[in-house]
């Protein structure tokens, strides 16, 4: 019977890692460990485009980041309508196909496969996860069809392949600012403690960053504490740190475990300035911790503050509809669809783009979209050789949150 | 190890410990009832604290089929945290009766409801995400009225400080321990359930009604599910609609390093692997989980049936 309960516990077990697996996992910036799938793609697109071009949108709509991709998605609809409404590809409308990649490597894979081949897409913008690009990415890589990635932040994303590029910064510039900006504010800062998501790769390197400003800056790092991004509960970390007394409290997480220990430090009495990095630059981290966020200085790849143009059109067009100020992923998004129209209308100036084979129109446009430089919400982005963005602007904000505790918005302070 | 350290890590665990222990307590009727676990009790976990948190009137964000929704009423969170685990038990008879009775009618291998239920979890899961979207929400600043969010147990120089929150959660965990053992041994409905827990069959022929009290037992069970819910959201915000997933796996752990089946196993075995994981030293604190779960395996080894579980005899 003994063994019946072993064997009857590790059923259970499986079963529980089961569910957990149902619902994908990671964050936008884990790295690559799963091997490319091997599954063939049928490479031969010979026909044309006729009517709206059609544009692969993969990003996760369900799973535990169906936040992320959601928020991706909302910013390339509204870059469909807003180019739609400015006569599209020179004439021509852009349609939008999306498919869900949900959480996992697979269900990238899937969303690619049927974009690539069913759905016959110019170009993808995708997936969610970085871990899930190194994995789908390489399949349209041999298929010859453009991804820009709008949320793979990981090392070696643009590195895939010829066709792999991406608007989404690693954001490795804003960490110093943000010291920076904690000093301005309170000069006497000398103690920092640092906390980071250790099964995120993304956070782990910005982490690495975070500390090496806070080295460069003079300061002494009193405690280094780490978390899952999976977590809910920091009372541990939080009272380790706050017994050291830090001066600086800086967080490499995401949205919901970042707002989450904001919070608690917050509500253990931690009272001095705290840094959130890239990951907490949604304003999805205000409904986390409320009228605790006050005051958080974030390190951003997208202010909805850049005087742009374009932004001004894309902040306003999202405030109208949600009534809240657009994420970094969203804004991202807006830019990817944006990269592929104006390559688009680049690219059919020189030759009709319905009058071209769809093979030869994936391999035209990816050329294009390498070539071109595109003012974007991001401010003016051109990309490497191998596909890397190049971004001018990085920007910190800090929360201000109204009166009510439930609202706020990210003040740019630089 | 400082006393003052060890005093704040020990009043952490215990805090974390409760919410594990509270959790458990609802997995464990139901084993202890039916002899199967119920891997939906994540998912009503969840359930029960975006329930509570409609009640309050909280808003629906912007991406499920309920954007922007919200109801025309804001009860008091007391109110709604009852109303809101009501309705997570009565879900959870509603789940017994469609994923549970038909195959206990079938005299099915107990482990075919594991199944049955892990089915159940991914579709509430899912459903949930359909018709909120996955944001994460929080209920209002002032839940808990005008207390004060931390409270010092050491001295103005040497705090320890622990989240008022936290405090509530380990006294309602102590409360509902003290209920529900009141309630399982004191009780003629108690003492039915235990009844059906030891002999189905024999307390039929008692004249119990199994099939009510098994009725009886899911709600409870869910009950207590969306109560915790409700506890922890309000201590640490609805992390969207895989909220209680990390919860369910840790409730695994908890009632089988407890005992299968035994209630006080299920609280100690909570407040165990929350002291543990307090105690696992800082450049380790991300793989405490790791921890808790390494002491489970070797508590697998050395005692199968759990801290305070019943070595099973086989009759020959």
């Amino acid at each position: 019977m003994n063994n019946a309960i072993a064997q009857t516990t590790a059923l259970l077990s499986t079963c529980a890692l089961l569910l957990t697996g149902c619902g994908g996992g990671g964050s936008v910036t884990n790295p690559p460990n799963s091997t490319p799938n091997n599954t063939t793609t049928n490479t031969a697109q010979t026909t044309t485009t006729s009517g709206a071009i059609p544009i692969g949108i993969a990003l996760a709509q369900t799973s535990n980041v169906a936040l992320l991709g959601q928020e991706g998605f909302v910013g390339a609809r509204i870059a469909e309508k807003y180019f739609n409404s400015k006569g599209g590809i020179n004439g021509t409308p852009i349609k939008l196909v999306p498919q869900d990649t949900s959480g996992d490597e697979a269900g990238a894979i899937n969303a690619f496969q049927t974009l690539i081949n069913k759905d016959k897409v110019v170009g993808i913008v995708g997936p969610t996860l970085s871990q899930q690009a190194f994995s789908a990415d390489p399949i349209a890589e041999r298929a010859k069809v453009p991804v820009i990635g709008a949320s793979n932040t990981a090392n070696g994303i643009p590195e895939i392949g010829d066709y792999v590029a991406r608007v989404s910064s690693p954001v490795s510039i804003v960490a110093p600012n943000s010291v920076k900006a904690a000093l301005k504010q309170n000069p006497q800062i000398k103690k920092v403690a640092v906390f980071y998501a250790q099964n995120d790769a993304f956070n782990k390197s910005e982490t690495e960053i975070f500390q090496k400003a806070v080295k460069e800056q003079g300061l002494e790092l009193v405690t280094v504490q780490k978390f899952q991004t999976t977590d809910t509960d920091f009372q541990a970390q939080a009272t380790n740190a706050i017994n050291l007394k830090p001066d600086l409290v800086i967080i490499s997480g995401l949205a919901a475990d970042g707002g989450n220990l904001v919070r608690q430090l917050r509500e253990l009495g931690y009272k001095g300035i705290i840094i959130g990095g890239n990951g907490l630059n949604t304003p999805n981290v205000l409904s986390v911790c409320k009228a605790l966020c006050d005051g958080v200085l974030i390190a951003q790849a997208y202010s909805p503050e850049y005087p742009g143009e374009i932004n001004k059109v894309f902040r306003q067009t999202y405030i109208d509809q949600y009534k809240k100020e657009p994420a970094q992923f969203t804004g991202q998004s807006f830019a990817a669809v944006q990269v592929y129209v104006e390559a688009l209308k680049e690219l059919d100036k020189k030759t009709k783009i319905s009058t071209l084979p769809l093979d030869k129109l994936r391999t035209e446009l990816n050329k294009q979209i390498l070539a071109g430089k595109y003012n974007t919400p991001l401010g003016e982005i051109a990309f490497t050789p191998v596909g890397d963005v190049i971004q001018k602007e990085f920007y910190v904000a800090q929360i201000k949150m109204d009166k009510d505790g439930n609202t706020g918005k990210f003040v740019f302070i630089k | 190890m400082d006393i003052t350290l060890f005093l704040q890590q020990f009043l952490n665990g215990l805090s974390i410990g409760s919410i594990y222990a509270i959790f458990a307590l609802g997995y464990t009727l139901v084993y202890s009832i039916l002899g199967i676990i119920n891997l939906a009790h994540g998912a009503i976990f969840t359930l029960g604290a975006y329930f509570t948190y409609a009640l309050m009137g909280g808003n629906f964000g912007f991406n499920g089929l309920l954007a922007n929704a919200a109801l025309p009423i804001k009860l008091p969170f007391a109110i709604a945290l009852i109303l809101g685990s009501t309705l997570a038990g009565l879900i959870g008879v509603v789940m017994e009766r469609v994923a549970f009775q038909p195959l206990r009618r079938q005299g099915s291998d107990p482990l075919l409801t594991v199944v049955s239920s892990l089915g159940v979890a991914v579709v509430i899961v899912n459903l949930i995400q359909y018709l909120v979207g996955a944001e994460s929400y929080t209920y209002p600043a002032d839940t808990y009225g005008n207390l004060p969010p931390s409270i010092n147990f050491g001295t103005p120089e040497k705090e320890i400080p622990i989240r008022t929150v936290q405090i509530i959660i380990f006294a309602v965990s102590v409360a509902i321990v003290a209920i529900i053992t009141y309630f399982i041994n004191r009780t003629k409905y108690g003492k039915a359930m235990q009844a059906i827990a030891e002999d189905p069959t024999t307390a039929s022929l008692l004249g119990i009604n199994s099939d009510r009290f098994i009725i009886l037992t899911f709600f409870i069970s869910s009950f207590l599910a969306g109560l915790a819910g409700t506890l922890v959201a309000s201590s640490v915000s609805i992390a969207g609609p895989y909220f209680g997933i990390a919860f369910g796996l840790r409730g695994l752990a908890v009632i089988v390093l407890g005992g299968l089946g035994s209630i006080p196993g299920a609280v100690l075995g909570g407040l165990l692997i929350g002291l543990v994981e307090a105690f696992v030293p800082t450049e380790y604190s991300g793989y405490k989980e790791a921890v808790a779960y390494g002491i489970l395996f070797i508590m697998l080894l050395v005692r199968p049936q759990g801290l305070l579980g019943r070595r099973f005899i086989q009759k020959v």
